[in-house]
């Protein structure tokens, strides 16, 4: 908690959080705020300027992009962060099951998790997205798999670290099982990293999606996604530039916000730490290149 | 952290400040593109053509199907014209028909070579078609290839089809951009073209010097053409995969052209169009409606809604054309009802009326047993939902309008469309294996249509998946395999009648507008005709000021 | 140093064997019979039970599994991934020029990112906490949350279309290479500027510098010493950064009509050209795990220390 309340002091971050506190909201309560159905088509007010009905104007098929934009966020910002949450979690047990036992296990579960991370991450998307076909649960899917064996790796070393802490160490002697030394000792001091490599790496998921549904490859149509409405503001770019403007802020708006928070989640975890490195990665001296995997930007 | 949020905010202000005043004066463009206009004007002095295409000229084997066809219609050529007055010599001089029709006789152009310099004459016709024949399979959409018995050659200059029955459509199908289209036999393997071929070299007005893929390919005036050298001395096929690229390089001159590609589809929508225009280096032409633009419902999809007959009517009524027309095609194509309109050939035929009545469609699904289960949007026969997919061409922004709309508009009626955008060749795959529900499609052109367009209906490799499904289908055949042996005129016109009230009844196309071929061409180019089919141009004719 | 090299690349093979494993049972995990689609890929019309099972027999489907991986693998060492489904050429005759298009790029940029972030990395590490530091961090995250596509095509308008400076797309001369090195720097040396920036502080901070100062080194000396001491760390950074850029040049590639492997990925997933996508995943994770080994031996050469991890 008062971890948060670092934060809460640093202005910055104060409204970046406030922002994504907001968007969060608007995305899940997406009909509430949404002035009109996202996906009613009026062919008579194509193109139209914004007015007081439509306040961002209409697309190409007449319909609001306010309402758009805000029943967008579900697949830009919620599936994006269900599917962070999904690869945090597989990556956080296989992460805890390999520090925490070492030995064959770990050889066996950093084995697998090399073999992962030898796909680039983009390129296991599109093989996937290949593979199996366009859409967003394709997408979401190859991310859970791309990313977690980078979270499981970040997470193994700083496991590795909490374990042999003398408390660690004290709770082994006095005979705590190892379920209760995870639980008790090992998942607080973790929580911490886990946060900040995951909140780094939801910006550039953000990102990625988005570019992925410009491409064509992700949210089908019709339903409303920020990289899709880019996509569909693409064909008139030049002779309507205006339409890539409310998307486009969107995003960068929101990541910026993500990433501003994620700077300022480090700093309060350890001020003297004020890079965007992890720490946690940062102390594995084998490679430091690796940290970088989880960094592709769309 | 602390200390920078003042810088870090006005920065972030001044940023999109910038990105805001860029974008937003965006608009005002049209204003400055005079002046880098003069620069295109400068190529335009070159006398080339740079056209912008959405995909690679791909493989320029004119007996196989994946080459651009504007590109194949510069470099080779057929042995007859189609052309608006009908059937033209164009590498034969003059023909005889047999008494029974079964055997052609061709007088070949002397003194015509191949870009190799190997003269055409009639062993290089008999190769050329035996090559084909080889590969019988991949041209049955022709029927032609199904009645070819052999090719004799006579003498130097004089060659010999026969044919296994009568076939009036016979010298419309050798006109076609491919397969007759001839090639040197230097080029082929093997003696065969099927697997490959070792070089381009045609009797067209154009050659092909360079090819790089995905990239662009040069076309190089062939100055020993027989028609004479054309003017415009080099065309250049340009690959821009995406229509806001392809307005920008018109802007910048980099590329001077571009038009409906062999697909139908149009890379810039009508309103970039115009705004070329505007800025005055531009014409736009357009070609008279040449084809109808359609929706392909697969009959023989087997446990498919597609499959009845009231669910594909109910499309046909929910789909709005006026507004399509109106709105999305600015009023530039106009609303289709039919498969073919009543000016092509034999299709002057009373049908019935279908327009937009969301009530009939309704009605219809009702009727079919479709039915709205209380709350929810879809409806269901039997817990199967009334659900399809529709596929569309990515690189054709009006066919993902149009695919959106009418999502729309199925919607309202309780149908679930899910649409796909792919590639023109993996949706051309699509059709030839049946592996779709609904796409859009568009009939062939003045020189197809009815006759080559209809007999395809039993082509497996185009819409024998549409139409084998339907009550009638047998019925259907045995016309279609008539009308094409028929010499009667008036059993024709019936039988054609006959065919066209079945396919329209069963409502497997579902017209939507009658679609041209548009080219925006630098306001210098002159001699801009069109031939009788959307596959090619007559580039040989153009020529600049 | 030679033993550990050896040691290094011969434990990538495994890797590799595994990689290309995967590679291989993923045009398996596909919903469709391949033998299906090879028919489709041929436009055969009506495909039947009988030729279905032909053609298996043809593709060598019906042996066990592990030969067909052998007999592929065997065939991609040679570059021979059969033939693409859309234009019926082999793959690598598409592939290998595409893939050189974006190694072009990707150099470049790569190029422009190291000279950028170490530039930049210097200055804001020297500066640590002035306003240069935290304007040029604040700015860069600002940077870094841009769709490259929406930067891309604000660079379109303004340097190709309202200044007519530059080319809008393709690949035709050098000056088609600025835009997209711009954008893709851009998006990539906000992370890795960073990433100099830190190493160079925490070298600040370690005992020699002060130990230097003690000793009254010379200044220059000093940063000299700390400068060659935190770009050793960062040359296997930019290493890896190759690979990286390489794989995830996509979207650059498509709003640019570059005709690179991004371009071609995208189209080959959208005409469905299994044996292309098969092949650009296959050689962009060889790569990577080439260029990973490449980092691994370029950090020990220049750091002895970290040999014996292995």
């Amino acid at each position: 908690m008062s971890m948060l309340r670092n934060i809460w002091k640093d202005k910055l971050a104060a409204i970046s959080l406030s922002i994504l506190a907001i968007v969060l909201t608007a995305g899940i309560f997406a009909p509430l705020f949404a002035p009109h159905d996202p996906n009613e088509v009026n062919m008579k007010l194509r193109y139209a300027a914004s007015s007081w009905e439509y306040l961002l104007g209409n697309d190409h098929l007449g319909r609001c992009i306010l309402s758009r934009l805000i029943y967008g966020i579900r697949p830009s910002v919620l599936w994006v962060l269900a599917a962070l949450a999904g690869s945090v979690m597989l990556g956080t047990v296989v992460g805890f099951l390999a520090g925490f036992f070492r030995g064959k296990v770990d050889a066996v579960l950093m084995r697998v998790c090399d073999v992962m991370l030898s796909f680039p991450g983009y390129v296991m998307t599109l093989a996937i997205v290949g593979i199996m076909g366009v859409g967003l649960e394709n997408i979401l899917a190859a991310f859970i798999l791309t990313k977690w064996a980078w979270f499981a790796r970040v997470i193994r070393t700083s496991v590795l670290q909490y374990a042999e802490s003398e408390y660690v160490r004290f709770a082994k002697a006095a005979g705590a099982g190892s379920f209760h030394i995870i639980r008790r000792h090992i998942i607080p001091v973790t929580a911490s990293d886990v946060a900040v490599v995951s909140s780094s790496s939801f910006g550039s998921m953000i990102l990625q999606i988005s570019g992925f549904s410009f491409l064509g490859l992700g949210v089908q149509a019709p339903t409303a996604e920020w990289g899709m409405m880019l996509n569909e503001a693409r064909a008139v770019m030049f002779s309507r530039p205006e339409l890539m403007l409310a998307p486009g802020l969107t995003i960068i708006i929101v990541v910026s916000a993500i990433n501003f928070l994620s700077d300022a989640l480090q700093a309060a975890l350890d001020p003297k730490l004020r890079t965007s490195t992890s720490k946690a990665a940062e102390q594995t001296s084998a490679a430091p290149a690796k940290q970088l995997l989880g960094k592709e930007v769309a | 952290m602390k200390s920078s949020k003042m810088t870090n905010f006005l920065s972030i202000c001044t940023l999109s400040a910038v990105l805001v005043a860029g974008c937003s004066s965006g608009s005002t463009e049209t204003g400055t593109t005079t002046d880098t206009g003069a620069n295109s004007g400068s190529k335009e002095t070159k006398q080339e053509i740079i056209y912008a295409s959405s995909k690679d000229i791909l493989d320029m084997n004119p007996h196989l199907y994946s080459g651009s066809m504007p590109a194949q219609g510069m470099v080779y050529e057929s042995l007859v014209e189609n052309t608006a007055d009908g059937i033209k010599p164009l590498l034969a001089e003059s023909w005889d028909i047999s008494e029974d029709g079964k055997v052609y006789t061709f007088h070949l152009r002397e003194g015509v070579t191949f870009h190799d310099g190997l003269p055409f004459n009639a062993e290089a016709v008999k190769k050329n078609m035996d090559a084909v024949q080889n590969n019988k399979e991949k041209h049955s959409w022709i029927k032609l290839s199904t009645k070819i018995v052999s090719v004799n050659v006579k003498d130097e200059y004089t060659v010999e089809l026969v044919l296994s029955d009568t076939y009036y459509p016979a010298l419309v199908e050798l006109s076609m951009t491919r397969p007759y289209v001839f090639i040197s036999p230097n080029d082929f393997k093997n003696g065969e073209t099927k697997d490959g071929v070792n070089g381009y070299s045609g009797t067209g007005p154009y050659k092909l010097v360079e090819h790089k893929v995905d990239q662009y390919a040069t076309f190089e005036a062939n100055e020993s053409y027989w028609g004479g050298a054309p003017k415009v001395k080099r065309i250049i096929s340009k690959v821009l995969p995406q229509g806001e690229t392809t307005f920008l390089a018109l802007q910048k001159g980099e590329v001077n052209m571009v038009f409906t590609d062999d697909r139908g589809a149009d890379s810039l929508d009508v309103e970039a169009m115009n705004t070329l225009v505007e800025s005055g280096d531009y014409q736009l032409v357009r070609s008279e409606p040449m084809n109808t633009k359609m929706i392909v419902a697969n009959s023989s999809r087997a446990g498919n809604p597609v499959q009845e007959t009231a669910v594909r009517e109910a499309i046909w009524y929910a789909i709005d054309r006026e507004t399509i027309s109106e709105q999305i095609f600015e009023g530039t194509e106009a609303p289709a009802n039919t498969l073919f309109s009543s000016n092509v050939n034999y299709a002057n035929v009373d049908l019935k009326e279908r327009g937009y009545d969301v009530e009939q469609a309704v009605k219809l699904l009702e009727e079919a047993g479709w039915s709205l289960e209380n709350g929810s949007a879809v409806r269901t026969k039997g817990g199967k939902p009334l659900a399809m997919n529709l596929y569309y061409d990515v690189n054709s922004s009006s066919q993902k309008v149009q695919a959106e709309f009418i999502q729309h508009s199925l919607k309202e009626i309780g149908m679930e469309l899910e649409l796909t955008g792919e590639e023109s060749t993996s949706i051309a795959n699509r059709r030839s294996t049946g592996d779709y529900d609904l796409l859009f499609n568009q009939t062939w052109g003045l020189a197809y249509d009815p006759q080559s367009t209809i007999s395809a209906f039993t082509s497996p490799s185009s819409y024998l998946h549409t139409t084998s499904g339907i009550a009638k289908a047998d019925e259907l055949y045995k016309k279609i395999e008539d009308v094409m042996v028929s010499t009667d005129e008036e059993t024709r016109k019936s039988l054609y009648a006959d065919i066209l009230t079945i396919v329209h009844d069963e409502a497997v196309f579902i017209p939507l507008t009658n679609g041209s071929v548009t080219m925006v061409a630098p306001k210098q180019l002159q001699g801009i005709s069109f031939k009788q089919t959307q596959f090619e141009l007559p580039f040989e004719r153009m020529h600049f000021e | 140093m030679g033993r550990y090299i050896l040691r290094r690349l011969l434990i990538s093979i495994p890797l590799l064997v595994v990689i290309s494993f995967l590679t291989f049972i993923l045009i398996n995990l596909s919903p469709h019979d391949p033998a299906e689609l090879v028919l489709q890929a041929q436009e055969v019309p009506v495909i039947t039970e009988e030729l279905l099972s032909q053609t298996r027999e043809e593709l060598g489907l019906d042996q066990p599994f592990i030969v067909q991986y052998i007999e592929w693998a065997a065939s991609c060492l040679q570059l021979d991934f059969g033939d693409s489904y859309v234009t019926g050429q082999p793959v690598w005759s598409i592939l290998g020029p595409a893939f050189l298009n974006t190694l072009k790029l990707t150099l470049v940029s790569v190029a422009v990112i190291i000279l950028l972030s170490i530039a930049l990395g210097v200055i804001c590490a020297l500066q640590e906490g002035k306003l240069v530091d935290k304007s040029v961090r604040g700015f860069s995250f600002f940077l870094t949350s841009m769709p490259s596509y929406w930067l891309a095509a604000l660079m379109i308008w303004y340097f190709s279309v309202k200044l007519d400076l530059l080319p809008t797309s393709g690949m035709n001369s050098l000056a088609s290479y600025v835009l997209p090195v711009i954008v893709i720097a851009i998006s990539y040396a906000g992370i890795y500027f960073r990433f100099v920036r830190s190493a160079i502080i925490s070298n600040l901070n370690e005992d020699y510098v002060l130990y230097g100062r003690a000793c009254g080194l010379p200044e220059k000396k000093i940063t000299g010493k700390i400068l060659k001491n935190s770009l050793q760390v960062a040359v296997s950074v930019f290493c890896m950064a190759v690979p990286i850029i390489l794989g995830s040049t996509v979207v650059v590639e498509n709003v640019f009509a570059w005709p690179g492997l991004g371009s071609l990925s995208i189209k080959s997933i959208l005409s469905r050209d299994f044996p292309m996508i098969q092949a650009y995943v296959l050689v962009l994770a060889v790569a990577f795990v080439l260029f990973n080994t490449l980092s691994d031996i370029i950090n020990a050469v220049i750091n002895p220390k970290l040999r014996k991890d292995l």
